[in-house]
């Protein structure tokens, strides 16, 4: 009870401390707004406007059908129109165009009588994720240009094979429903370890950690004091983050909240130990803090599965990821908000996110035990 | 638990603490009897702070018995927490909070509610004289109003010893002063302290001064005591209107002359003898040359003990 109270004491300490530093609240509460938006609008993954090069060779109504398919979508922009095939490595060069068409002289004849006709799709690989979506798009269209042909060939209505894709739980393949989550992920460990991080690392700076220990406040009261309100921040987030992701970018809500919640406060958990740990060990914001954005930003960007497939990383990579917090985080989230799985699917994630809890736990108190006697 | 009054409120045999192959405080015994000034002296690094933080509970000693306020440490470090205060040489109170909300963190911390919270808030703020400025932050506050406070905050649980660790380190010579009547009235009140400084002319107010060298308490006695043991003969404040180079040498020569040591514009000057006498001592500068000195017997000050013991010291640097 006297433990409890004293904890309380520290908590509305850190609120004070919180509520007199503007920059604190600002940052935790601004940094979710502005990196939702950041990634929601300014960084898509969708490859949209590809400026394209078409050099007809041909002049046929065949080879200007084929243009006309490339064209039609959002996906190909014709930005010029030649017949020269030398203009393309200068188009490439000054950046005017990173996908070009060729079609050579006798498409259309060869389409006529039945023979292979082949046309050239020549790709800027320097920019390897547009280069790469170009040619999956380009690829598509020629297999229905081909299934047509084929169809009007064979006397057919229907081409022999059709595969009919349907994408389940994100239909429009949109990059935002797929990147709340790792952006929550994100939003959370830099807020959670950053800044717990940060506040025992001051006190052990200016000499106030041996004032508190030279009080009856236990180590346990503390730490749940110190960590308390930061807690409550990153819960708070969570439903920003939340809201924001529905309201601006239809994140679809299939689970329950209340399990994200749940998940959310254990993953929490987890990072505020390692913002203890660091602090403990670091005992100074400098390093701290440096030790606070290696250890979650790299993570949380590069082995949660938030951008990049853990599932085609190297072995090492993979344990990593596997043993680390944000994987776990980003797939429950995703499995809560998209596919509405429910905890007898995500609990081997769940089980993770404890796992490394209590072993930061162990880690950080041991630690910290040992600070000052 | 509790022990009776007239048992000392600090026992400490043998402590000593060590850092890897570094002796902080070797074997150091001493006693604190209830209701003293006890002073502890020495140079940076001589081992005060480490002294400190071990009968507060904050470090364990590697061998030795400490009993502080009836409770033996490590064991109950707990115990003794709550019985102390401790004002911290590096920190007093933090400074992004208000005077207010700094007490009331601290009584939160040492566990007071209701009333009695109160009451000790209001108590600090007087002791602090910041009653009117309850709502100021602590960073806007002089240093030696924030000295005050940081010891009013360490007071709000009325702890029975207190521990003040270079408490008017960087704080001007009137705020010293005016500390010093605040220690004065809490031992009054019958609180005991126990105070490091390396200011010895607030040692002179302690009841009794313990003079740590290189982690060993190498004397422990009241002021006047001191100075008889450790710097015998007679001290005489010699100046006027003359060149002191020239004084010097003629001193030199004198027989019984111990000490020379420089003082403002005046030299200090120990001796044994027939010279202890001004008027022996003016007719022999006469001799020498030297007329219109002006002599006066004078007492000799902590700095001159200090001087005396830590002659011999390898590690003493500053003071």
């Amino acid at each position: 009870m006297d433990g409890l109270r004293r904890a309380r004491a520290m908590a509305l300490k850190e609120v004070m401390h919180i509520l007199r530093d503007r920059q604190v609240l600002v940052f935790a509460l601004g940094m979710p707004v502005l990196l939702l938006l950041l990634f929601g609008y300014a960084v898509s993954f969708d490859v949209e406007h590809i400026p394209l090069a078409v050099i007809d060779q041909d002049h046929t109504p065949q080879s200007r059908e084929l243009r006309a398919a490339f064209v039609s979508g959002d996906t190909f922009v014709p930005v010029v129109e030649t017949s020269d095939a030398e203009a393309v490595e200068p188009l490439f060069r000054r950046n005017v165009a990173r996908i070009a068409l060729v079609i050579p002289h006798g498409y259309g004849r060869a389409l006529g009588r039945g023979e292979t006709a082949e046309v050239q799709l020549l790709a800027d690989g320097s920019d390897n994720t547009t280069a790469s979506v170009a040619l999956g798009y380009a690829n598509a269209l020629a297999l229905s240009v081909n299934q047509r042909s084929l169809a009007t060939i064979l006397g057919t209505a229907e081409p022999p094979l059709s595969v009919r894709v349907r994408t389940l739980f994100n239909p429009g393949l949109e990059s935002a429903i797929f990147l709340v989550p790792g952006l929550m992920v994100l939003i959370l460990v830099i807020i959670a370890v950053m800044l717990t991080a940060l506040t025992i690392a001051r006190e052990y700076e200016r000499g106030s950690m041996e004032q508190l220990f030279s009080t009856p406040v236990g180590r346990l009261s503390i730490i749940l004091g110190k960590l308390g309100p930061y807690f409550v921040l990153g819960l708070v987030q969570v439903l920003l983050t939340l809201t924001l992701g529905v309201a601006l970018f239809g994140v679809p809500v299939n689970g329950s909240v209340l399990l994200l919640f749940a998940v959310a406060a254990v993953f929490l958990l987890a990072m505020l130990m390692q913002g203890l740990l660091i602090s403990v060990v670091a005992r100074n914001q400098m390093l701290a803090s440096q030790l606070a954005l290696l250890s979650t930003v790299l993570p949380a960007l590069l082995l949660s599965g938030f951008i990049f497939p853990i599932e085609n990383m190297p072995p090492l990579l993979q344990g990593i990821a596997n043993v680390l917090p944000p994987m776990h985080f980003v797939r429950a989230l995703r499995a809560i908000l998209l596919r509405g799985n429910g905890i007898a699917v995500i609990w081997p994630d769940v089980l993770a996110l404890a796992a490394f809890f209590v072993v930061l736990l162990t880690l950080a108190t041991r630690r910290f035990r040992r600070t000052l006697a | 638990m509790a022990e009776p009054a007239a048992a000392p409120i600090i026992e400490v045999q043998d402590l000593t603490r060590r850092f890897g192959d570094f002796v902080a405080v070797d074997a150091v015994s001493f006693r604190v009897e209830r209701g003293e000034i006890f002073g502890y002296l020495g140079a940076n690094g001589a081992g005060k702070s480490t002294t400190i933080r071990m009968l507060c509970g904050l470090l364990a000693p590697t061998s030795g018995s400490a009993r502080v306020a009836g409770f033996e440490l490590p064991d109950q470090a707990v115990r003794v927490k709550s019985s102390i205060g401790y004002m911290s040489q590096r920190f007093s109170l933090y400074t992004d909070l208000e005077v207010a909300e700094n007490l009331s963190f601290f009584a939160g911390a040492y566990g007071l509610r209701g009333a009695r919270r109160r009451q000790r808030i209001d108590y600090a703020l007087e002791v602090a004289g910041l009653t009117d400025r309850r709502r100021a932050l602590t960073r806007d506050l002089p240093g030696g109003i924030r000295q005050r406070l940081a010891l009013a905050s360490a007071l709000l649980h009325e702890p029975t010893l207190i521990f003040l660790d270079e408490p008017t380190a960087g704080v001007d010579p009137a705020s010293r002063r005016s500390f010093w009547r605040l220690i004065r009235q809490l031992v009054r009140e019958g609180t005991t302290v126990f105070v490091t400084t390396h200011h010895l002319d607030e040692a002179e107010y302690c009841g009794r001064v313990g003079l740590m060298v290189d982690g060993h308490l190498t004397a422990l006695d009241t002021p006047a005591a001191l100075k008889r043991t450790h710097v015998p003969g007679t001290m005489l404040a010699i100046g006027g209107d003359l060149s002191v180079p020239a004084l010097r040498s003629a001193l030199a020569g004198q027989d019984g002359v111990l000490d020379i040591q420089p003082f403002g514009r005046a030299l200090h000057v120990r001796v044994r003898g027939p010279l202890s006498d001004p008027d022996a001592m003016a007719r022999a500068l006469e001799r020498a040359g030297i007329t219109g000195a002006d002599i006066t017997p004078t007492e000799p000050t902590l700095e001159d003990v200090f001087l005396t013991l830590a002659a011999g010291s390898t590690r003493q640097n500053e003071l």
